[in-house]
């Protein structure tokens, strides 16, 4: 007999409290067993800077790195920025740092700049880290890779309702599309996947520029980008997604009033956390600590 | 025996395949042409822009490679060619057009109804535009030009392009036939969509991980929204190819989505919210969500009572 499978509604949202409206992002606590749930709370660091993009929108290096630096170091309770970095990294590590190059919105060649950086001043060598987006599978680096640095701009998303930290890994298949289904909600299992499984030491999801809603079939346009001047930094990805997720809805919700959830329902963060057990997503399992600029903080 | 019977199986499919194979190449091809026709048309200049040297065409595979995720909704509407052509200038940002051919009138309309926000235009035969993108459609085709930041010159280019290209465009096409079964009154015309898949569904109104009302590329489907004084509702339509499927898929979005319905069919949702279904012939009518309880049975009652168009 065949079983059939397990249908979740629009109801099972609501009676769970992670109401759709808030674009399910307080994870699903109602439908799934947490048996083997990881314990404790994730630590979120949020560091913003008033002034680290220039009259033209791009970062400036210097402010860049020490917001890094500041993230990275509170995030580990570390006396300064290569003690965290060693926390992290050992120097026999093979590293490749998971960037991003959506056009519209790419990972800052700068901020990829700072991380090699900090990896060499843990005793990388140079020739064992590199920075790769959709070659990941063929690049000799991530082949032999004994660590992953996770780093991408957040952005809404046509599909999945935000581009994350979670989707970042998407390229780590071959087959994108067959993740496709249900908002993309499977995107979690890519990281049980034997070659990425484990191996991810850190989550920097930029908030400099997000993007909190996509028009047209390219998805973009400037004018409903702002300047957050953040960086999301944990070593829970899933934490980290769920709190640029929060302020991606509260900037949807001064912008456009009320009504207008992330669409569709980035379900992918609550699944991350629910199903695949990669971190925490209810902000009550999440630690955040902000550092910076205050203003219109959103969160 | 048995061998000669298994060779001329072989036989069989293999010129199956080839045909097969080749009558898509046709099409393809043929749709391909049709874009290739236009493209020979098209402007080389607009206001201060020009355009690039390389046109770029898409296929409903390729189209993941030009505008990744997004790619889906156009593959859900049965999209069968791209075509893509930028314009620059000097001072102000690159405008890029994308021409869809959805191969039919009713498609192309289905992914204009995708993006719904937006100043009506009277280009196409439906445009809207906003925040530096116009969108259109007329016969087969769905238009996008878009500036990725826009500029007061950009948008008057952009607008500009628009009527120029819906005047290359001589057709017209048809609008999809289940939209005549949407109760006139209350109905607000810039909420109404079309649509096959369910993953779009559940873009606009997530129902459910799973594809329990058996939406696909036979069923063609309408979502729309009524305002019946303070009230707001919102009414999904769909027709299948069979009575047998309409009752089917009304069993299972009951036995999945309003388990306690009593013969009414209208349940009060946890949200506060009403939601119903009923079935006439081929046509399954559901309030996704209403205000209140009248309002939902109203709209039942007046989507099954419009003559079936099937």
């Amino acid at each position: 007999m065949v079983e059939e499978k397990k249908v979740i509604t629009r109801r099972d949202f609501i009676r769970s409290s992670s109401c759709v409206a808030m674009g399910s992002l307080m994870g699903l606590p109602l439908l799934e067993n947490p048996s083997g749930k990881k314990s404790g709370k994730s630590r979120v660091v949020l560091v913003r800077d008033k002034g680290v993009l220039d009259g033209q929108g791009l970062p400036k290096p210097g402010i860049l790195q020490k917001m890094v630096d500041q993230s990275v170091t509170a995030l580990l309770d570390a006396p300064d920025p290569t003690s965290a970095w060693k926390q992290l990294i050992r120097p026999s590590d093979i590293v490749g740092i998971k960037s991003n190059v959506w056009h519209y919105l790419p990972t800052p060649k700068a901020l990829e700049a700072g991380i090699r950086e900090r990896l060499m001043d843990v005793g990388v060598k140079k020739e064992n880290m590199a920075a790769d987006d959709r070659g990941v599978l063929r690049n000799a680096i991530f082949k032999r890779s004994t660590a992953l640095i996770n780093v991408r701009p957040m952005r809404t998303h046509h599909w999945s309702g935000l581009g994350t930290l979670i989707k970042n890994y998407i390229m780590f298949v071959p087959s994108a599309w067959k993740y496709h289904g249900n908002a993309c909600e499977n995107l979690g299992s890519i990281w049980q996947l034997p070659h990425v499984k484990g191996k991810t030491r850190l989550n920097i999801l930029v908030m400099l520029t997000p993007l909190f809603h996509g028009i047209g079939p390219h998805h973009f346009s400037r004018q409903h980008t702002w300047h957050y001047c953040g960086l999301i930094v944990s070593t829970d990805p899933v934490a980290a997604d769920a709190t640029g997720a929060r302020i991606i809805q509260a900037k949807r919700d001064a912008f456009f009033g009320t009504g207008r959830p992330i669409s569709p329902p980035p379900l992918h963060i609550a699944a991350a956390d629910t199903r695949f057990r990669l971190g925490n997503s209810h902000p009550d399992r999440i630690q955040l600590i902000k550092l910076g600029w205050e203003e219109d903080v959103l969160i | 025996m048995r061998g000669a019977l298994l060779t001329k199986t072989l036989y069989f499919l293999l010129i199956v395949v080839l045909v097969g194979g080749w009558v898509h190449a046709m099409f393809q091809k043929s749709y391909a042409d049709s874009l290739g026709v236009l493209r020979a048309a098209l402007p080389e200049q607009i206001m201060g822009w020009t355009a690039e040297l390389e046109d770029r065409f898409f296929d409903d595979e390729t189209i993941f490679d030009y505008i990744d995720g997004a790619g889906e909704v156009y593959r859900a509407y049965n999209m069968r060619t791209c075509l893509s052509r930028r314009y620059i200038a000097p001072k102000d940002p690159p405008i890029t057009m994308d021409i869809f051919d959805m191969g039919s009138s009713e498609d192309a309309f289905g992914v204009f109804t995708h993006d719904q926000d937006g100043e009506v235009l009277d280009v196409g035969q439906g445009a809207l535009y906003r925040s530096g993108w116009l969108s259109f459609w007329k016969d087969r085709f769905f238009v996008s030009i878009y500036a990725e930041e826009e500029t007061a010159a950009a948008k008057e280019a952009i607008k500009h392009l628009g009527k120029v290209l819906a005047s290359l465009i001589t057709a017209q096409g048809s609008k999809p036939r289940i939209l005549l079964q949407l109760p006139p009154e209350g109905l607000k015309p810039q909420s109404v969509r079309y649509l096959h898949h369910h993953i779009v569904l559940n873009y606009h109104f997530y129902l459910s991980n799973e594809n329990i009302l058996n939406l696909g590329p036979h069923t063609d489907a309408a979502l729309a929204g009524y305002q019946g004084g303070e009230e707001y509702a919102q009414l999904l339509l769909i027709m299948y190819p069979s009575v047998g499927k309409a009752a089917k898929a009304l069993a299972g979005f009951l036995r999945h989505y309003l388990p306690e319905a009593d013969s009414t069919g209208v349940v009060l949702l946890e949200d506060k919210k009403w939601s119903g279904a009923a079935v006439k012939g081929k046509l399954l009518a559901i309030v996704l969500e209403a205000d209140s309880r009248r309002l939902a049975k109203s709209l039942l009652e007046r989507a099954t009572r419009v003559p079936c168009q099937d």
